[in-house]
């Protein structure tokens, strides 16, 4: 979870996503402040996730001010080469078998964390203990349900 | 004033829907939407104290609006999508896992998901004043898509409360927490303050692999005042 100046690592696609919601958040601000109706405003379909932007101008500048934060702060995670990319780190596609079944992870930072699509952030007790690992390996969380990654594959895209 | 009079009843509902997780799992009173969302608030407040920059009034907002959606919106758990066995019997050991998707399958029930709740949001919120109809949906927009710091907070407080409750269920009765809220919570739960929750409720509740079972059952009953 973050804390004001911490390092934000993001995947090249997330730091884009934000970039592009930080500069159209920026263009409404504009437009409010010029008391035009921006045209991102003009339907509700087409742009909903700025809806709650269209009239509440402290929703506007809080998340202004934590884009702001997150951009000065952010870092992209690289691929790693040589050994270091047979390894579990931040970027890492993993594959693995838990209870009999398969499923595949991306390693993420806090900011992109969605485990319902598959993104588990490397802070939580499963990122942690995966963190450093390679295929073959058999990661056991035990806090208190012991329960055993068996890591089948580790790529980077 | 009528159409929140309207929206109050409507709100009212969400004392008798149980969580769909509970019924599943056999739960003797399973805990209603209602029940989850106000100890989540409660949550967000105490546990939000914790941290540095969290917006309270925010969190505690998300923390009561997150699940309004499910009056019009069916509430699945991850077992509804073709994950519980025919049999009854087979239950708790599918319980015991956290159901496993393939990539375009997780992003298929999220999308679908989040598509439902929202027009069940809009239509919940249809007759409201135009300035809370939006703040409802942003909030819970900003919860879907976990876009603030205080969504964030408040997404993982939803899985810590469910594990304290399968925790809870497990203590009053026979029906045990299963497996697959542990380590669902695990996958999920990044916050140190919230890890830090997590393991104390693990502590106080589950010892050497057993439940502590110092009963305490819940029921629902009227107090005499």
């Amino acid at each position: 979870m973050e804390t004001e100046n911490q390092k934000f690592y993001l995947t090249k696609n997330g730091l884009e996503e934000l970039k592009k919601e930080y500069n159209v958040l920026k263009s409404i601000r504009m437009q409010k402040t010029k008391g035009e109706a921006p045209n991102i405003w003009e339907s509700e379909d087409l742009n909903p996730d700025y809806l709650s932007f269209r009239e509440d101008l402290d929703l506007l500048e809080t998340r202004l001010t934590e884009l702001e934060n997150v951009l000065k702060n952010s870092e992209i995670i690289k691929k790693p080469h040589g050994e270091e990319a047979s390894k579990i780190n931040l970027g890492a596609i993993v594959s693995v078998e838990v209870h009999g079944d398969t499923d595949e992870f991306v390693m993420v930072g806090t900011l992109e964390a969605n485990p319902a699509l598959g993104k588990i952030s490397n802070q939580s007790p499963v990122g942690r203990a995966l963190m450093g690992h390679r295929a073959g390996d058999e990661v056991i969380v035990s806090s208190p349900i012991k329960t055993c990654y068996k890591i089948k594959k580790v790529k980077y895209s | 004033m009528s159409s929140f009079i309207d929206f109050f009843h409507e709100v009212g509902k969400l004392k008798d829907t149980a969580g769909r997780g509970w019924i599943l799992i056999g739960a003797e009173n399973p805990a209603s939407v209602t029940d989850h969302s106000f100890r989540m608030a409660i949550m967000a407040w105490f546990l939000g104290k914790k941290k540095k920059n969290i917006n309270f009034e925010k969190a505690i907002k998300m923390a009561l609006v997150h699940d309004l959606c499910e009056l019009h919106a069916e509430n699945l758990t991850p077992y509804d999508h073709g994950h519980l066995p025919k049999d009854k019997k087979d239950w708790p050991a599918a319980f015991d896992k956290l159901p496993r998707f393939s990539k375009s399958k997780k992003l298929e029930n999220f999308l679908k998901k989040e598509k439902k709740e929202k027009k069940a949001l809009l239509k919940i919120t249809a007759n409201m004043p135009g300035d809370l109809k939006k703040e409802i949906i942003s909030l819970w927009q900003d919860y879907s898509k976990g876009s603030s710091r205080e969504a964030r907070f408040v997404r993982q407080i939803n899985r810590l409360e469910t594990l304290l409750q399968a925790f809870e269920y497990g203590k009053e009765s026979e029906c045990r927490p299963f497996n697959s809220w542990w380590i669902g919570s695990e996958e999920q739960i990044d916050d140190p303050v919230l890890i830090e929750c997590m393991l104390q409720i693990a502590e106080k509740f589950y010892h050497d692999g057993k439940i502590s079972k110092k009963k305490t059952k819940r029921k629902r009953t009227l107090k005499k005042k």
